[in-house]
């Protein structure tokens, strides 16, 4: 299903050129894009951008995004994170983050609380659970990938189609290197960040999928867990990449999430 | 025929393990993911010293040199630390070279523990170490966690460290990027000055080229096609040229292996196995092992997905691997005739042999090294002077 991307902007950092799609009205929800997802406007942005302003940036060297030199972990990405939002004129979006942005969103709402207005987190990587382990999706094929990141592995294989041409595997090769910048070390986490979700004061909503063979749902237990305002929601028949698998059913939670005056 | 130019021969060893179970073609890899339950410590004891034997026969032989490397967590070769194998045959050798090629430097969280071990091993030897940087094949970084998108920028740095350590007099500090010390101050400092000679494996990166012939160490080509090597060699030469200088034959290397037996026939019949075992079996490594995120740039990866290039080792038959000249089979003469071809197109003057090549059994392994040894080599070496009279 194709749908038609916004026009995307432009923003320089240090010499770098970072890309911004943005589309729709209302109250503005940052959308942080897993590591397979930059550059790309998918249904669910434009599902999205029917209720909310969504604002989705490509993370310094995924999608269209260069690389900015100075970003080596995932602290430096909050920083670059608080200095977008302050370019853009957005006080205290929504922050809604998937898988690898998911993860960039829990570190943002512990680093800066009074940013974020309601945050999302959808099979959200960072935690570190060594009994849990993430998938190594450094180590996948496409094929391996397609069938670790779906349940239904026909909605991935239409998604991404299995024998691309070459510059869609090395734009794939730069999301990589981009995601492994910040996540080869220590495997997809941080240590720390446990301790530090406490922090966070935004009402929170962890979705997950049931069947996530990225990021366990347990991972979302414990997100929801310690997060101190947080509710779970977990999608039957689902795997990791909940928002493209499950689109409508996931867009209209967040939605609902978002807008729910009774919080 | 012109007289081919004189050639230095090391003689290269990888020590792999040759026991693959028959299924073996199930697994995706000889390495990172092949189960270590396939090494039996009691083989490998024989083994060990069934190598370590070969090494030490190059050097009554009259090799100029051996070689020994470094791989992890693989089938392919047994080496995780070259520099033990390399101290041992300090002891048990006493004129031939010693090369390192080499220690994988990214992948160390303390670089000076490799000057220290090259000095050590250089000392020892009389000065007899060649000291051999690599940045690792891409697997090693899913071995050592080390993240591969610094592995450039940390090779740089340790070697820019290493080599201060060996010829700056300590103690000096070092605040590098991915390094740091208040006290870099190493004991033993090399034999051979300014420090042993480095050398560095590649695989065809124009960075890496215009590199070395910046530092004019000795460039060492790696199993691929003979037209592709020769578009690396020609390119160093290039580089070096754009610099005002000229790249002597002994700064530009070809490792390849090489099997020699009485006849042709025979030598075919007896190595196709053998080199079908290190292509298909101990180089069937995953795409995506060999290439983690940030290993390689963006050109990088677009070659490597390109063309020709994508297609694996494994899946390459014996015929096509020796039309590309990826191996050198055959009687002496031949390989004779073969290699004054090789040296004639390509230019360079170091030859590294793979003389034992996958499941090779001692027995051959040592006729070959002996076949290459008396009856290749000569050719390919300065005639003694005679005194008149």
């Amino acid at each position: 299903m194709a749908v038609d991307a916004p026009e995307p902007t432009s923003l320089e950092f240090d010499g770098a050129t970072i890309q911004v799609l943005r589309a729709g009205s209302g109250e503005p929800v940052l959308l942080l894009h897993p590591f397979g997802c930059a550059g790309r406007w998918r249904p669910y942005h434009d599902l999205l951008s029917e209720r909310f302003d969504v604002v989705a940036p490509d993370c310094p060297g995924f999608g269209q995004s260069d690389p900015i030199e100075w970003i080596e972990g995932i602290d430096d990405l909050v920083y670059f994170t608080l200095e977008l939002l302050d370019r853009l004129g957005l006080e205290r979006p929504h922050v809604v983050g998937a898988s690898f942005g998911g993860w960039l969103a829990a570190e943002l709402a512990v680093h800066s609380p009074h940013r974020v207005g309601r945050l999302v987190l959808v099979d959200a990587i960072g935690l570190d659970l060594p009994d849990q382990p993430y998938a190594d999706l450094f180590a996948m094929t496409r094929e391996e990938t397609i069938a670790a990141l779906f349940h239904d592995r026909a909605v991935g294989e239409r998604v991404y189609p299995p024998d691309p041409d070459v510059e869609v595997l090395v734009q794939d090769y730069k999301d990589k290197t981009a995601f492994a910048t910040v996540a080869w070390s220590p495997l997809c986490c941080n240590p720390k960040l446990e301790r530090r979700l406490r922090r966070i004061t935004a009402p929170t909503l962890v979705l997950w999928g049931a069947e996530d063979r990225v990021a366990p749902v347990e991972h979302g237990r414990r997100y929801a867990e310690l997060i101190p305002d947080a509710m779970l929601a977990v999608f039957e028949s689902c795997g990791h990449a909940a928002l493209v698998e499950q689109t409508g059913p996931a867009v209209e939670a967040i939605g609902e999430f978002l807008q729910d005056v009774s919080r | 025929m012109t007289s081919p130019g004189p050639m230095q021969f090391y003689f290269f060893h990888l020590m792999p393990w040759p026991y693959l179970p028959a299924d073996f073609d199930r697994y995706e890899s000889s390495s990172v993911t092949f189960p270590n339950a396939f090494y039996d410590p009691e083989r490998g004891h024989e083994l060990y010293n069934r190598y370590l034997d070969e090494l030490e026969y190059a050097e009554q032989l009259g090799f100029d040199g051996v070689c020994v490397n470094e791989h992890h967590q693989t089938a392919y070769g047994n080496m995780p630390s070259p520099n033990i194998m390399a101290a041992m045959l300090a002891r048990r050798t006493s004129r031939i070279t010693l090369a390192i090629v080499g220690n994988g430097l990214p992948l160390r969280a303390n670089p000076l523990r490799v000057a220290e071990e090259v000095a050590m091993i250089d000392v020892t030897s009389g000065g007899r170490v060649i000291s051999g940087f690599v940045r690792g094949i891409g697997m090693e970084y899913f071995g050592t966690g080390v993240n591969p998108t610094v592995s450039r920028d940390r090779f740089y740095e340790a070697h820019d460290l290493i080599v201060k350590a060996w010829t700056t007099p300590g103690p000096f500090r070092w605040i590098g990027k991915h390094y740091r010390y208040n006290y870099v101050n190493i004991w033993p400092r090399p034999l051979q000055q300014p420090h042993p000679p480095i050398w560095v494996p590649g695989v065809g990166s124009r960075e890496t080229i215009e590199w070395m012939a910046e530092m004019e160490y000795t460039y060492l080509s790696v199993y691929a096609p003979k037209a592709q090597i020769q578009r690396w060699f020609d390119q160093l030469r290039e580089a070096y040229e754009a610099r005002g200088k000229k790249a002597s034959p002994d700064r530009i290397g070809m490792l390849i292996p090489i099997y020699v037996a009485d006849t042709d026939a025979q030598a075919h019949e007896e190595g196709r196995q053998h080199i079908m075992w290190l292509f298909g079996k101990g180089l069937k490594m995953k795409f995506e092992h060999l290439m983690p995120p940030g290993y390689v740039s963006l050109d990088g990866i677009r070659a490597g997905l390109s063309g020709r290039a994508r297609k694996p080792f494994h899946e390459h038959s014996y015929e096509e691997l020796l039309e590309n000249n990826q191996a050198i089979v055959g009687s002496a003469a031949s390989v004779r005739d073969q290699l004054t071809e090789f040296q004639k197109d390509l230019g360079f003057g170091v030859l590294c042999a793979l003389l034992q090549i996958g499941d090779m059994p001692h027995d051959r392994t040592v006729r070959s090294m002996e076949l290459f040894a008396s009856e290749v080599m000569p050719h390919f070496r300065p005639a003694p002077v005679v005194a008149a009279g």
